[in-house]
């Protein structure tokens, strides 16, 4: 039963004082995300993926390669700032919420990093 | 975790009818809500046919004539009956509004009144809104400087008054808030577009000292960010201001004041 | 059937009952003075009806042209058609500027001038030197100052953590045998407790009764509900039969449209088109006061000039002042006559009617706020423990008729005085009267007779025949015959109360029984309006008897103080007041009664 004063129970614990850099993250983001994903198509349709060989040229190039990367990492920061809000806005139980948060920004480090790791070997290994 | 059943007793069951005299013409059904929270039964809905000739247009005519001619038991706020005080907000046709501003012409068939959504119900189609309020309170939206007043009036430009309108007509009704999906899911801590206009209400007075420390208190994950832009609270807006716009500068005031 | 309630003692060195203008200016000054206040409102405070004035607040501070007090004590006295009190007055117009600066400085979102300073406009009664030319003298926020003001100073009390009882509905204060308040009781609807506030001091700040009359501006809550207490309390109600109408309140709804329209530069039509009231104030014309522009109205309707199918209304023309003009300075109404009547105040007239917007009269009290209970040796014999302020009260400053703008005028300066009075009577060191268990029994003896009523007659039907009678005998114009019918006609009502029938039982958010409660009020209230006005032989501001067509000082320069036998079939007892012919200082002098023209 709730007995605490409506007052009490608004402020709570206070304001984070943060949240701001979330929001605006996001929005840098998905500003970046544009010529991205733009180069990404436009890659993609100019054959760039048609086979293995054709793929590892075009990450051979450190134009494309860096490309590459900065998207990953684009992606993956506004994927994890977008699902934390999904979390955050719908998860209302505090274990469930930290723990599915913990996860997918685990989740998202390790495939953005092994995405990473796959393109540099390609630069640098040939592989 | 998302609650996707309601509690108990929550369903919403078919109450009784209440037809119109026989030698009505102009019809129409209202079917509302009801609560009695002395008989812990279920909420169930009325329906009662008017006679749309002998009522005043607008929904609040015909709840008032519901009342005094059909069923005085039905129990909802109202006052001045001309949309300046915000008491008989409500969700009428799928809308929140007031039910004074509100012509029954422009519903078409049945019209369908409930209490506003996602608000504790105390009777009917009275909700309880001392969460809200209590979030008013904690904005702290009173003028808040430093300087010394002068012996007359402090002074302020048009243009800086101008940066007000839109923001102090604001009545309080909370429809905005109660339409807001964001506030229906976390209005323990999501402060909802109604209270964030007014908080901006105060960020945009020339007079105010305050901003800093208004926006420090402001910045939260939850306070100000679960706005997302949904756009609900100034589509429903009945007074036609636009809270959205409102959090959205707030929002471009902390980004600014970032390095 | 009847059973015990649950009952919830509380001590309070004040408690002011509504959360209006005077209510919260009254409950901020008194939190600030140290005092343990608690203010007790039937609706949240900014649903109160200050929330709807819309014009201004007049005070002279000369931002758009010259402009001293002393002009506006004399508007004001003359306006009130010498019936107000001039001490009373002296005081509010001396402490308006202070108060209008006041309001400023709590954050009062005022429009502004050119220059930065609070915009002001012209409006009806108010001129530059003693009735030369109209004066802009209200101080305006758009054309919603009441909501503006309203706001702000709830804003001081959440500031200062004022204790609010909201939606609790007060009952019937709790007065001792030696005549003493000790304090109310109130219904919390949201958990259907009964609460009994010990107080020290009393501070009623209930409102109008605008509910009385079947057509009016005010909100369905104003029911006079102070007023009611105080009769049942035993105690008169002064000058109730000043009742004014608005000059402009839309026709059919009876939504307000302000006087600040004609300020602005508006004018009134009939149906040839004529600008009629130039014929009845050639001075100041659509800007005289409210009586006497709602009287000429009634008179052209009369004489078969007015507007419409029916000959039943009469034109405001606002198209004139151009759309910018009217969206900066008039958007509440400009929205309101699109709303309920359907027209754009931009291109087309707003079709207008007088109707009951204000009570002149209420509880007597003097400047300081301190309610009267007058006898034949002492007209100014104080009640202890009980105060009043804003329209619930008649200090008098607004006489026979009262001037716009000062009616919010009225609740800063008053409920302020209030709360500078309690602070200087009520010591908080003190220690509380203890109630006795039969304190408060008969408000919950009431509230149960009326919880469980079985009568034939639903409340609304009751209350539809009360304003009825009220609004046919009791109008504009009246005469011997109609006010006598009037009488009697609503001595027939009243005598059907007992028989009045509640269906809902509940001590939870039962409105009907609230409504009922209220219905109860409103009969006091027109029961001392309707046999007030019909003792009142002569006209004198908002009383036009045409029977009387003329003032008469000699009779009839006195307050009414009518004390309504509620429990006897309310039949009311006239007595009579002098007014007082004296001002508070020797800066200003008594101002002598004349011919009012405008």
């Amino acid at each position: 039963m709730k007995m605490q004063s409506d007052l009490g129970r608004v402020r709570g614990l206070g304001s984070a004082k943060s949240g701001s850099s979330h929001w605006w993250t996001q929005r840098v983001t998905a500003v970046a995300n544009l010529p991205l994903g733009i180069w990404f198509i436009v890659s993609i349709l100019s054959g760039h993926t048609a086979s293995y060989d054709a793929v590892h040229a075009w990450l051979s190039s450190y134009f494309h390669s860096t490309m590459m990367i900065l998207m990953i990492v684009s992606v993956a920061v506004h994927c994890t700032h977008g699902l934390q809000v999904v979390i955050e806005d719908y998860v209302h139980n505090r274990k469930a919420e930290i723990v599915s948060l913990m996860l997918i920004k685990a989740v998202a480090a390790f495939l953005s990093v092994a995405a990473i790791v796959s393109v540099l070997r390609i630069v640098f290994a040939g592989a | 975790m998302v609650e996707f059943n309601l509690p108990a007793n929550s369903v919403v069951k078919e109450g009784k009818s209440f037809s119109a005299p026989a030698d009505a013409k102009n019809t129409r059904s209202f079917k509302i809500y009801r609560y009695d929270p002395d008989s812990g039964d279920n909420p169930r809905t009325d329906t009662y046919d008017i006679d749309l000739d002998k009522c005043g247009p607008m929904v609040l005519d015909a709840l008032i004539k519901i009342k005094n001619e059909i069923d005085a038991t039905l129990t909802f706020r109202r006052s001045c009956r001309e949309g300046i005080c915000g008491s008989c907000a409500m969700n009428i046709d799928g809308r929140n509004t007031l039910a004074c501003l509100k012509p029954i012409d422009d519903i078409k068939g049945e019209v369908k009144i409930y209490p506003l959504p996602h608000m504790p119900v105390v009777k009917d189609l009275v909700p309880d809104l001392s969460q809200p309020y209590a979030q008013l309170a904690s904005i702290e939206p009173w003028l808040k400087a430093d300087s010394p007043p002068p012996v007359g009036e402090r002074l302020q430009s048009r243009e800086e008054r101008a940066q007000l309108d839109g923001l102090w007509e604001c009545i309080l009704c909370f429809s905005c808030s109660t339409a807001c999906p964001s506030y229906w899911w976390n209005s323990d801590r999501y402060l909802g577009p109604a209270v964030l206009l007014q908080a901006y209400r105060w960020l945009a007075d020339s007079r105010d000292e305050y901003t800093g420390e208004r926006l420090d208190m402001l910045e939260d994950p939850f306070r100000l960010y679960r706005c997302h832009t949904i756009m609900n609270c100034t589509n429903t807006c009945p007074k036609g201001l636009n809270p959205a716009l409102a959090i959205t500068e707030i929002k471009k005031m902390i980004a600014e004041r970032r390095a | 059937m009847s059973e015990s309630y649950k009952i919830i003692d509380h001590d309070y060195d004040v408690v002011v009952m509504g959360a209006g203008g005077a209510g919260l200016r009254a409950t901020l000054g008194t939190v600030e003075a140290g005092l343990k206040t608690a203010c007790i409102t039937k609706v949240f405070p900014t649903r109160s009806h200050t929330v709807a004035a819309q014009g201004g607040i007049g005070a002279s501070l000369g931002n758009m042209s010259e402009d001293h007090w002393q002009w506006h004590m004399y508007d004001t006295v003359k306006g009130a058609d010498w019936l107000g009190d001039q001490d009373a007055i002296e005081y509010m117009c001396r402490n308006a500027v202070p108060a209008v600066h006041e309001l400023e400085h709590y954050g009062m979102p005022f429009s502004r001038t050119e220059d930065g300073k609070i915009y002001q406009r012209p409006f009806g009664g108010h001129t530059r030197d003693h009735g030369k030319a109209p004066v802009e003298r209200a101080c305006a926020a758009a054309d919603r100052t009441g909501h503006a003001m309203l706001h702000t100073l709830y804003q001081q009390c959440l500031k200062h953590k004022a204790e609010f009882f909201i939606e609790y509905i007060a009952l019937d204060l709790m007065m001792d045998e030696d005549g003493t308040c000790r304090g109310l009781v109130a219904w919390d609807l949201d958990s259907g407790e009964m609460h009994r506030f010990n107080a020290k001091m009393t501070i009623l700040a209930s409102g109008g009764y605008g509910r009385a009359f079947f057509s009016c501006t005010s909100a369905h809550t104003c029911t006079g509900d102070g007023h009611g207490m105080v009769a049942r309390a035993g105690l008169g109600l002064q000058d109730m039969e000043f009742v004014q109408f608005h000059p402009t309140g839309i026709y059919g709804s009876g939504c307000l449209i302000t006087e600040g329209a004609r300020g602005e530069g508006g004018y009134l039509t009939n149906s040839e088109g004529e600008r009629f009231m130039e014929r009845y104030a050639p001075t100041v014309k659509d800007l005289a006061s409210r009586d006497v522009v709602s009287r000429g109205m009634a008179q052209e309707i009369r004489d078969g000039r007015g507007v419409g199918e029916h000959g039943e209304y009469i034109h405001l023309h606002l198209e004139h002042l151009g759309s910018e003009v009217l969206w900066e300075r008039l958007p509440g109404i400009t929205e309101t006559a699109k709303i309920f009547a359907g027209v754009d105040a931009t291109k087309e007239p707003i079709p207008v009617l007088p109707t009951v917007h204000y009570n002149m009269g209420g509880i007597p009290t003097n400047y300081k706020g301190e309610v009267l209970n007058p006898t034949a040796d002492n007209p100014n014999r104080v009640v202890p423990g009980l105060m009043a302020a804003g329209e619930a009260a008649c200090v008098s400053v607004h006489g026979a008729n009262r001037l716009g703008t000062n009616s919010l005028l009225d609740l800063v300066v008053f409920g302020r005085a209030c709360g500078l009075h309690a602070a200087e009577v009520v010591d908080p060191k003190a220690s509380f009267k203890e109630l006795k268990t039969t304190d408060g029994q008969t408000a919950l003896d009431r509230f149960d007779r009326l919880r469980w009523a079985k009568g034939s007659r639903p409340t609304a039907d009751i209350r539809l025949e009360m304003q009825r009678v009220m609004q046919g005998n009791c109008g504009v114009f009246r005469t011997a015959e109609i006010l006598g019918e009037g009488v009697e006609k609503l001595s027939k009502t009243a005598a059907t109360l007992p028989d009045v029938a509640v269906s809902d039982r509940s001590l939870i958010w039962n409105s009907d029984l609230v409504e009922t409660m209220e219905l109860e009020n409103l009969m006091v209230c027109a029961a001392a309006t309707m046999n007030s006005a019909e003792a009142r032989h002569e006209s004198r501001g908002a009383h036009a008897h045409e029977d009387y067509p003329k003032r008469d000082d000699d009779v009839w320069m006195k307050h009414t103080i009518a004390t309504v036998g509620w429990d006897k079939g309310y039949g009311v007892d006239l007595t009579y007041r002098p007014v007082n012919s004296f001002t508070l200082t020797d800066e200003v002098e008594y101002i002598e009664p004349k011919e009012r023209v405008y």
